[in-house]
């Protein structure tokens, strides 16, 4: 069994990257996936190889995300949603489900004694994604990484639109109408919510365990709340929960080693 | 290499049609599957010896009237999203891309099977059909049959008997000839065989592993509608299910053991839909049963040869067919709970199209039911196109992943 276990979670945004062995994590990496997936896989693989000294018969490789079938040089190929939860459960492992919001797609998982046993997804529309917040943060004119700055809960004016292209219309309406970007951005944040909510009602959630909130968006704190005030489960992340997908890529590629 | 112009095919106000030696193949011949695109030659031969056509849609369509009256019954619904831009110009878009597309083929004369109908067939089914039949109406010699949407009381069963009386007459009445008694008992017969020999064939991979993968059975149950003469269809699927078992006794193993057995239920399927079996089997899964329309749904059953009157015998057998226009749809529950055990399935996907309700609506019911028989479930929607290809393979892939 080789020593070193990396995982490649190669998204639509942003390709991230951990490297392993089994008593745990031992760097990350990310970086923009680029218009070649393979190129940014690639460039991880080999900074993350030379950070740690790592030749390459001593690293098992796993990719994950809507880049992996463009990497050939990979060991093992397994969804991002069997990887999410592998990687949700070993950054908390109590939780009960996943949400996942990632550039173009969110997902919902639902996780029973740390396997994941059911899960929506979103399909072919960009409402609650990060797409949908990229676009808005664009017209407001709100860096990507500040949102919780410029958001004021209280004050949220509504966006009906779920569509992103009718939404950017309707929030171009509502600055006409002189409301503050802070007010816009938190029915921004709440119309991602209600996208979440459909789905996560889907599943059977119960009141005493936590959701790990995963993907890019989990680095906005109020988006987090706004989704737990939403669906009325308890919403939680932890500074790797970006990295949730790589992670659970190098999990399996240690599980499928081990048998 | 034959000639590629259809257009030659469309009949000009007041222009006499075209004698069939002069008609080649349409532009899209290479587009479909080899039964369907073998059938294309066949057909014409057909028509070429004088036989009449009678294109169906459904599978309530009773094809042992078509039979019975020395024609040949041919199944017509669409697969391909060639034409639904054109359908669009009269069909709304939020329509189910079957409906669609199917139209679609009738109106642009892409369709070689549409184009040779002498007569076609439709039930009032699901509200996108019995409308767009409407629409065909206008161009096309069209049959509408009354179908109930009960399976059980009395009124229905009378009122679809009637229906499958008045379907007799027209057939008689359009190709001027006269069903006899022996006629329609000699194509409840055969029809008999041929669905014995398809349960035979499909319960092969009632097997583990499975002696064949889910898009070769596909194939042969999607391909059979494309083979026009009884007695060679039957021959050929035997010959089939006799070289799988010779395989079988060699040792040969197709499939992998470790292959997660799948079953596929929901709309029909087949042309581009097989995405969804190419998802499956590219990702560690294996299709051992469709409870499709092109599948085991409309072949179990047998029509009763014993019955004193036949056409009561056809009717009582076509109204239990399990689609979802039934309401309640017990029959589809029933089938489905037997499947999955005598097929030893690890997990049943629900293939359903875009905007087909009756189907879109049953999901709840069937993944209720499944979970009854604790038999993990997904249910997927997708369309006639292949912009979702990469999302259907994440999809199944990781619910193929989460089977245990």
């Amino acid at each position: 069994m080789k020593k070193y276990f990396l995982g490649i979670d190669s998204g639509s945004t942003l390709c991230k990257a951990v490297v392993m062995n089994t008593e745990g994590i031992l760097d990350t990496y990310a970086v923009k996936t680029g218009w070649n997936p393979y190129v940014s896989a690639r460039e991880s693989l080999e900074v993350l190889k030379k950070r740690n000294g790592l030749s390459d018969d001593e690293v098992c490789i796993a990719t994950t995300g809507y880049g992996r079938e463009a990497i050939d040089f990979a060991d093992y190929t397994v969804t991002e949603i069997t990887c999410h939860a592998y990687g949700g459960v070993y950054l908390m492992p109590d939780i009960q489900g996943i949400i996942d919001i990632g550039g173009q797609d969110s997902k919902v998982i639902q996780i029973q004694n740390g396997r994941p046993i059911n899960f929506l997804m979103n399909d072919k529309c960009a409402a609650g994604t990060g797409r949908f917040l990229k676009m808005a943060c664009d017209t407001l004119e709100i860096p990507l990484e500040s949102i919780d700055e410029f958001t004021h809960p209280q004050e949220a004016v509504s966006i009906n639109s779920m569509c992103t292209v009718f939404a950017e219309s309707e929030i171009i309406g509502l600055l006409a109408m002189q409301k503050d970007r802070s007010q816009i951005m938190a029915g921004v944040l709440q119309s991602i919510a209600r996208k979440i909510q459909q789905q996560a009602g889907k599943i059977d959630f119960i009141k005493d365990k936590p959701i790990l909130m995963t993907g890019g968006l989990s680095r906005s704190q109020k988006l987090i709340e706004t989704i737990a005030d939403f669906i009325g489960f308890e919403v939680k992340t932890c500074p790797q929960a970006l990295f949730a997908g790589a992670i659970g890529a190098c999990i399996h590629a240690m599980n499928k080693e081990k048998n | 290499m034959m000639e590629v112009s259809f257009a030659i095919f469309r009949k000009q106000e007041g222009e006499e049609r075209l004698s069939m030696s002069e008609l080649s193949l349409p532009s899209q011949f290479e587009s479909f599957g080899d039964a369907r695109k073998q059938g294309f030659i066949a057909v014409k031969n057909l028509k070429e010896q004088g036989k009449k056509v009678a294109g169906v849609f459904c599978t309530y369509a009773p094809q042992e009237l078509i039979l019975a009256a020395g024609a040949v019954p041919i199944g017509l619904c669409a697969f391909s999203d060639e034409t639904i831009p054109d359908a669009e110009k009269v069909l709304p878009r939020n329509l189910c891309p079957l409906v669609k597309s199917s139209y679609g083929f009738a109106i642009t004369e892409k369709c070689p099977y549409m184009y040779f109908s002498d007569l076609m067939i439709g039930e009032t089914t699901c509200d996108g059909k019995k409308k767009m039949y409407e629409l065909l109406g206008k161009i096309k010699n069209m049959h509408v049959m009354q179908l109930p949407q009960n399976q059980t009381d009395e009124i229905s069963k009378e009122l679809w008997y009637q229906e499958v009386l008045r379907l007799k007459a027209r057939i008689e009445q359009d190709f001027g000839v006269t069903i006899t008694d022996e006629d329609i008992r000699a194509a409840i017969k055969t029809k008999n065989e041929e669905r014995k020999v398809l349960k035979e064939f499909y319960e092969l991979s009632k097997a583990c592993p499975p002696p064949i993968t889910g898009s070769e059975q596909l194939k042969v149950l999607y391909g059979s509608q494309f083979k026009f003469d009884q007695e060679t269809k039957i021959r050929e699927i035997r010959e089939i299910i006799e070289k799988i078992k010779a395989d079988q006794e060699k040792g040969v193993q197709n499939v992998s053991p470790s292959a997660k057995r799948i079953l596929i239920t929901g709309c029909p399927l087949a042309g581009v839909t097989e995405k969804v079996v190419k998802a499956i089997e590219e990702s560690g899964g294996v299709v051992v049963a469709y409870e499709n329309c092109i599948g085991i749904k409309p072949v179990e059953r047998l029509v009763d040869e014993t019955m004193d009157d036949p056409y009561r015998a056809i009717a009582d057998r076509y109204l239990q067919i399990g689609c979802s226009v039934m309401t309640p749809n017990n029959n589809r529950f029933e089938l489905l709970s037997r499947l999955v055990k005598e097929f030893k399935v690890d997990g049943v996907v629900e293939m359903t199209l875009q905007a087909c309700h009756t189907y879109n609506l049953e999901t709840a019911q069937i993944r209720e039911l499944m979970q009854k028989e604790d038999v993990p479930f997904i249910s997927i929607e997708t369309d006639y196109s292949t912009s979702d290809v990469a999302q259907l393979k994440t999809r199944l892939a990781a619910f193929i992943e989460m089977l245990p």
